[in-house]
């Protein structure tokens, strides 16, 4: 903000104005006529300093002003610096000698007593204050007493002059850094004056006065000037993230779990009602192609136990050829929930409809997350209600609540240990894997509801579907959205409070699949009761509303003020703003 | 005077529902017994209490669901679509249903391709009669 253009006359605004102002209030006072004449020399050195160099006069004057906010008490040291680096004249250590014995300000004019402080100043780095951070309650005490004493004891004075010397190779390193500030008037008056005066008095002292100031022209390193290295800050290095080499990194960790999860699943104890399914289901599975776009059905929604049936029976074509031809639109699933209406919105035909789909069910697995935590019991009974009876939803309650926090994040790097192996190619996948899905949901159909409990992992869930199609031959079928399922079963045993076996986890994730399946079905299908090809904000409400969490006296803005961040409520939310604008648009 | 009013209503809709939930217990009954006949097992008075129960509270739900099917679609009047959507989760019930559908969609068409007949009949035997006229005059 210092680095006014040369030929910035606007005074009236910005922190010049300010000065400015504060000068004129000043001067109308008789207590502060001494201030007024230091805002005065300030501005005198301002109007007479070279054009060029409007920066360091601003850089002093911001100086003084800072210097004003805090406490005026430090005013008086202040201004000697600012004046110092106002000047251009040539400085000689004489000068110190000079305001050393001057003694009272009042008897300098105030052109001199600009000079002293630009001999004295300290250097202070705008952009890098804690490098210069130090002891700074000493010198700034010095100089509150000092201005308390009425500008200018001698005693006063001295110890603030001291440091200020030290920081003069500071400034040397600055003029030559900054060129452009035209510091090689002030720079050599500067090498005149001041190498006897480079004495180490340690950065300490220049940097406890120039943190009061927190202003330099400086460029945010110091390494010549610092004496202590070590103290100045490095801009972090951040590496970009290779999305490419992070889908690898997924695509080789679940190659490695991926083998023993077939072993684990096929020795499942409780398998045994399902062995004569669970073949048909592999059979099933070879057919469509697999790919990731299972693990988005599996992120992203979840199937409940009971009647998939009818989903199958209908869904099964439909579905197939709706997640043949998305390809990237799943990828969108790993985007942030932000992006979920702006995708839904965006996109044409049922396809889009399934990935949207998906994202509106992880959106509203959010929303609803919390209220499952919160309304259990309501949840399950109103679940119950349903004609399907949901029952995965207690089953899914504790884990659902990371589900809100691990969504946004998109995909990370955990791997879905049942074993499905999935790929960023989920458009082939999908079909598939629906098709799967739809056959274990039938043949497990029969035994659904009855006993599944939150607290009780694994039982109840082993009577239920058998282990997760999997293609042996996909091996790139890594699905970065599975990681989401991971998350919500640590979540969900962590919600347990007793500890969990991998089993119980691991149909806790099958059924938080399930759950999303089905409920990303049916949002599909309310959509297009509508008539419509996109799934809305709507279709949610009627979802919800079917789950007893949205009634005539709670509404769905009412769940979202409660449960989501705030981010989410702005998008979720139509607000007006500023322009007679309405956001999200309707 | 309100508060009467108010409570006689709901007197008479309770009695309405009692009634309701009457008949249905009677039916469910029939059924059971039916199903007793057919697979030589019997039922407890309780099970048929409790499955009319049952009933009467999931046909309150279905009501629900398909106005806010109804509501959704922006219509005010419940269709087989939206009957179709409520049995869309039991596979077999949508099957059925959809059957039925289509049948009775077709027994309307017919009955449409019937009353278009009978007009067009009607049409071309007045018709008939005068060309028939016009011949006779003619010749």
């Amino acid at each position: 903000m210092w680095r006014r253009e040369a030929g910035d006359r606007s005074y009236r605004s910005g922190w010049e104005g300010w000065l400015l102002r504060r000068w004129r209030t000043a001067t109308a006072g008789t207590a502060s006529l001494r201030r007024a004449r230091c805002y005065g020399a300030c501005w005198i050195q301002r109007i007479r300093a070279p054009r060029g160099d409007p920066g360091v006069l601003g850089l002093s004057i911001v100086q003084r002003a800072l210097l004003q906010t805090p406490s005026s008490r430090r005013l008086r040291s202040q201004t000697k610096m600012t004046a110092r680096r106002c000047s251009h004249r040539a400085r000689s250590t004489d000068r110190l000698a000079h305001v050393q014995a001057s003694g009272h300000l009042e008897e300098q004019t105030p052109r001199t007593l600009l000079k002293n402080i630009l001999l004295t100043a300290p250097e202070s780095s705008i952009l890098m204050p804690e490098s210069v951070v130090k002891p700074v309650p000493a010198p700034q005490v010095v100089q509150a007493s000092r201005r308390e004493s009425g500008r200018g004891s001698l005693e006063l004075q001295l110890p603030e002059l001291e440091p200020p010397t030290t920081l003069a190779p500071g400034l040397l390193a600055l003029g030559r850094r900054k060129q452009r500030l035209r510091l090689s008037v002030f720079q050599q008056g500067v090498d005149l004056g001041l190498p006897p005066s480079q004495e180490p008095h340690g950065n300490a002292d220049a940097s406890s006065l120039t943190s009061s100031l927190n202003l330099t022209f400086a460029t945010p390193l110091q390494p010549q000037s610092v004496k202590r290295p070590g103290l100045a800050r490095r801009p972090p290095t951040r590496r970009a993230v290779d999305v490419g080499t992070f889908l690898q990194d997924l695509r080789d960790t679940s190659l490695a779990l991926a083998p023993p999860d077939t072993v684990l699943e096929d020795t499942q104890p409780f398998s045994q009602p399902l062995v004569g399914r669970s073949p048909s289901v592999h059979h099933s599975l070879p057919c469509p192609s697999h790919s990731g776009a299972k693990d988005v059905e599996r992120a992203a929604s979840r199937r409940t136990w009971s009647s998939g049936l009818g989903l199958q029976n209908n869904g099964a074509g439909k579905p197939a050829q709706l997640l043949a031809g998305k390809v990237e639109e799943v990828g969108a699933l790993a985007m942030g929930f932000p992006n979920i209406s702006s995708n839904i919105s965006g996109e044409d035909g049922i396809e889009p409809l399934q990935n949207g789909v998906g994202e509106e069910a992880e959106e509203r697995m959010e929303e609803s997350l919390r209220e499952v935590e919160k309304a259990a019991e309501a949840q399950g009974s109103a679940r119950a209600e349903e004609p399907e009876g949901h029952i995965e939803m207690t089953e899914a309650e504790g884990s659902w609540g990371a589900v809100e926090a691990k969504e946004p994040e998109g995909s990370s790097g955990d791997e879905d240990t049942s074993g499905r192996t999935a790929s960023p190619e989920l458009a082939s996948s999908t079909p598939e894997f629906l098709r799967a899905r739809r056959l274990q949901i039938l043949e497990t159909a029969p035994p659904p509801s009855t006993a599944v409990l939150p607290s009780e992992p694994p039982e109840p869930l082993s009577a239920r579907l058998p282990p997760k199609p999997r293609i042996p031959g996909s091996r790139p079928r890594q699905d970065p959205y599975k990681t989401g399922l991971d998350h919500y079963a640590k979540l969900f045993s962590f919600y347990a409070k007793m500890p969990m076996e991998k089993k119980a986890v691991e149909m806790v994730e099958k059924c938080l699949d399930k759950y999303f399946q089905h409920l990303c079905d049916d949002l599909e299908v309310f959509a297009a009761h509508a008539g419509r090809k996109t799934v809305r904000p709507e279709d949610l409400e009627l979802l919800m509303r079917r789950q007893g969490l949205v009634t005539d006296q709670v509404s769905l803005h009412v769940l979202v003020e409660r449960h989501l961040p705030l981010e989410y409520r702005q998008q979720l939310i139509p607000c007006a703003f500023s322009g007679n604008t309405v956001f999200p648009a309707q | 005077m309100m508060e009467e009013e108010k409570g006689a209503e709901e007197q008479q809709r309770f009695s309405y529902q009692q009634r309701l939930k009457a008949a249905v217990h009677y039916t469910v009954g029939h059924l059971c017994e039916e199903v007793a006949s057919d697979k030589e097992m019997q039922f407890s008075k309780q099970t048929i209490a409790a499955i009319s129960e049952v009933t009467f509270q999931q046909c309150e739900n279905f009501a629900r669901d398909l106005e806010m099917f109804a509501r959704h679609a922006k219509r005010s009047t419940i269709n087989t679509e939206d009957v179709k959507l409520l049995a869309r989760r039991s596979n077999s019930l949508l099957k059925y249903i959809t059957e039925k559908n289509e049948d009775i969609a077709q027994f309307n068409l017919e009955r449409k391709a019937k009353k278009k007949k009978k007009l067009e009949d009607e049409n071309k035997n007045s018709v008939e009669p005068a060309e028939a006229g016009v011949v006779e005059s003619e010749n």
